[in-house]
């Protein structure tokens, strides 16, 4: 019940924002429902009808292989809600964890809070790329580069602000009433950074999309089968001037992904943090 | 054997790479049903000696260098965390000077105190709730069986601090520290809370340590006073006494200070000059500048503690001299 009033207030007048969120829903009901949804097998080859135009029955053409560019689409939103939660679930956790612990033990702080600095000054692609030639192309490793690379910012935010909260009289208050340190950090700060928490996840996964997006690009994320659309993009790419239909559709599909995301990442902040509020009128 | 024992505590601040003290042979003890009272102005240290009490002053700046502090004949300095932590909040529990912010926001009150019984009791959820209920109606919370489930932002501070007070008896603890806990009250609440705590002693006999920077308080509610300048306690009675027969200059200052309602002054009198710094060195009494009675001797010499009157002890080298 709060969290419907709470996102009531937090789209109300913003139409793009709102339509942003209605879309990130069609993303993700396609993702759950891919196999209904998708009128072909995203992996069966057609030779015969190679680079259809779109049309009927392929409503966004077809590649190379022969294969359904729609049906792909479908089974690529799949990917990018796997890729997105799971990066924000590395990330939130990593990086929560360690900007928790190195507010509230400094000694222990000062030293996690150098190393995140560390690697805070690479920049996040070149990272991701660096961890993941270590590692193979798999969907979960291509999740946890990504985790780790946006752990790094979380980590900093929520360093600042344990800080902040560690300082509160009523978290003497709970040391007086003879918690425990895990009980402190868990029960008494941890609720107090939902709100923070919440609108760094809807900037993670915008993030780790365009992240997953350029890895694959590069033909270092996502092994090549799986149907993604960043792989799309990388695999098409030299049809561009005789199909490129096969280019437009995923593109276009990140692209609104992502600024969806950041739309509604944007009302989330500013509903809970009042200071950026009409920054953009209506937006 | 009083409860608390408070000896020659010394608390120093590490800045710049120096120890500065900022409580230096503080020593006073309270007793089962006893209220000591704690003045003096802000920075004088009254707050750091209820907090490393209590246990918090963990951090690397701010230590405890030395003297003991012992509570119902065990060593408070030289417990582990886990004996620690079964004595806070259920032998001892303390009631803090922000009521705005010394409760956690994200939270009902009502669970907030149900944590802090069933972190020392067994008792089940409902048990501790309706205990939860029964505390906050004996803080004469309205309504406390709907007030149970209110947010902290859905209370006044009165009410906050009467939860805080609510959460602090929770457990019937026999030492009850409270560091300003009206100063963010208005008049009437104020009397609301000490009257409250004043009721509270009677019936569980707890002892209090209230710590003030209101002499009409601590004149209203408390045994004995220890008034704190500067790190140490300068005068040392009981309250009676304190009032009558005061021996310091410092205390003549701060009464002095307290305006009379139906006295027809336009003058307000104050203490000349303001608490010196941690930074500042002083020689000599640390109330010199500022007092009236300053010789040569003032500047040079720290005076000893000294028995003015039996129980009632003073550090300063004109202690007769000064006008009661």
């Amino acid at each position: 019940m709060n969290t419907l009033i709470f996102f009531q207030t937090a789209f109300a007048g913003r139409r793009l924002a709102t339509l942003g969120f209605l879309w990130l829903v069609m993303i993700t009901v396609a993702a759950l429902a891919a196999p209904l949804i998708a009128p072909f097998d995203p992996l069966e080859i057609d030779p015969v009808g190679r680079l259809a135009e779109p049309g009927w029955p392929n409503l966004f053409g077809t590649d190379h292989f022969g294969r359904d560019t729609f049906s792909r689409a479908v089974y690529g939103a799949r990917m990018t809600v796997i890729i997105g939660t799971g990066s924000v679930a590395v990330a939130l956790l990593a990086g929560g964890l360690i900007g928790m612990i190195s507010a509230y033990f400094t000694r222990l702080g000062h030293f996690l809070m150098r190393c995140v600095d560390v690697l805070m000054a690479f920049p996040a692609l070149l990272m991701a790329l660096a961890l993941i030639t270590l590692l193979e192309r798999s969907v979960f490793n291509t999740i946890l580069v990504i985790g780790i690379v946006y752990a790094t910012t979380t980590a900093r935010i929520l360093y600042g602000m344990t800080l902040k909260l560690r300082g509160e009289v009523f978290v003497d208050a709970a040391v007086c009433s003879g918690a425990g340190h895990f009980s402190i950090l868990f029960r008494h700060i941890l609720p107090n950074l939902v709100s923070p928490l919440l609108v760094q996840a809807s900037f993670i996964f915008a993030f780790a999309q365009l992240q997953a997006a350029a890895l694959d690009f590069l033909g270092l994320g996502l092994p090549p089968e799986v149907p993604s659309w960043g792989n799309m993009l990388s695999e098409e790419r030299i049809y561009v001037t005789r199909a490129p239909w096969l280019l437009i559709y995923p593109g276009m599909l990140i692209v609104l992904s992502v600024f969806s995301m950041n739309l509604v990442g944007d009302a989330l902040r500013d509903s809970i943090d009042p200071r950026f509020k009409d920054d953009i009128a209506g937006v | 054997m009083a409860l608390l024992e408070v000896q020659d505590l010394e608390i120093a601040v590490r800045t710049k790479g120096k120890l500065l003290p900022v409580v230096q042979g503080v020593s006073f003890d309270v007793d089962d049903n006893e209220t000591l009272g704690i003045v003096g102005e802000s920075g004088c240290g009254k707050s750091l000696t209820a907090l490393a009490i209590m246990g918090l002053l963990g951090g690397t700046t701010v230590r405890i260098t030395g003297g003991n502090i012992r509570f119902d004949g065990m060593d408070l300095l030289t417990l582990s965390d886990g004996e620690r932590r079964s004595i806070m909040g259920n032998r001892m529990a303390m009631i803090f000077q922000e009521p705005m912010t010394s409760l956690n926001p994200v939270y009902r009150i009502g669970d907030q105190i149900i944590e802090n019984i069933r972190q020392h009791q067994k008792m089940t959820n409902a048990q501790a709730r309706d205990r939860a209920v029964e505390l906050l109606s004996l803080v004469r919370i309205p309504n406390p069986s709907e007030r149970v489930d209110s947010f902290p932002h859905q209370m006044s501070g009165g009410q906050r601090q009467r939860v805080m007070i609510a959460m602090a008896l929770s457990c019937d603890p026999k030492l009850l520290i409270a560091d300003e806990p009206t100063t963010a009250l208005d008049v009437t609440v104020q009397k609301e809370v000490l009257d409250l705590m004043a009721d509270l002693q009677t019936r569980m006999g707890t002892a209090i340590v209230l710590i003030s920077h209101d002499l009409g308080v601590i004149s209203e509610t408390c045994d004995k006073v220890a008034v704190m300048y500067r790190g140490r306690v300068v005068e040392a009675a009981a309250t009676e006494n304190l009032f009558t027969e005061l021996a310091h200059p410092y205390t003549r200052g701060l009464l002095n200070s307290i305006p009379v309602v139906d006295s027809d002054v336009d003058w307000l009198e104050a203490i000349p000059g303001r608490v010196p710094t941690l930074e500042e060195e002083l020689t000599g009494c640390a109330f010199h500048p500022r007092c009236a009675l300053v010789t040569k001797l003032c500047a040079t010499t720290v005076p000893q503690e000294i028995e003015y009157k039996p129980g009632h002890s003073v550090r300063c080298h004109f202690s007769g001299k000064v006008a009661p």
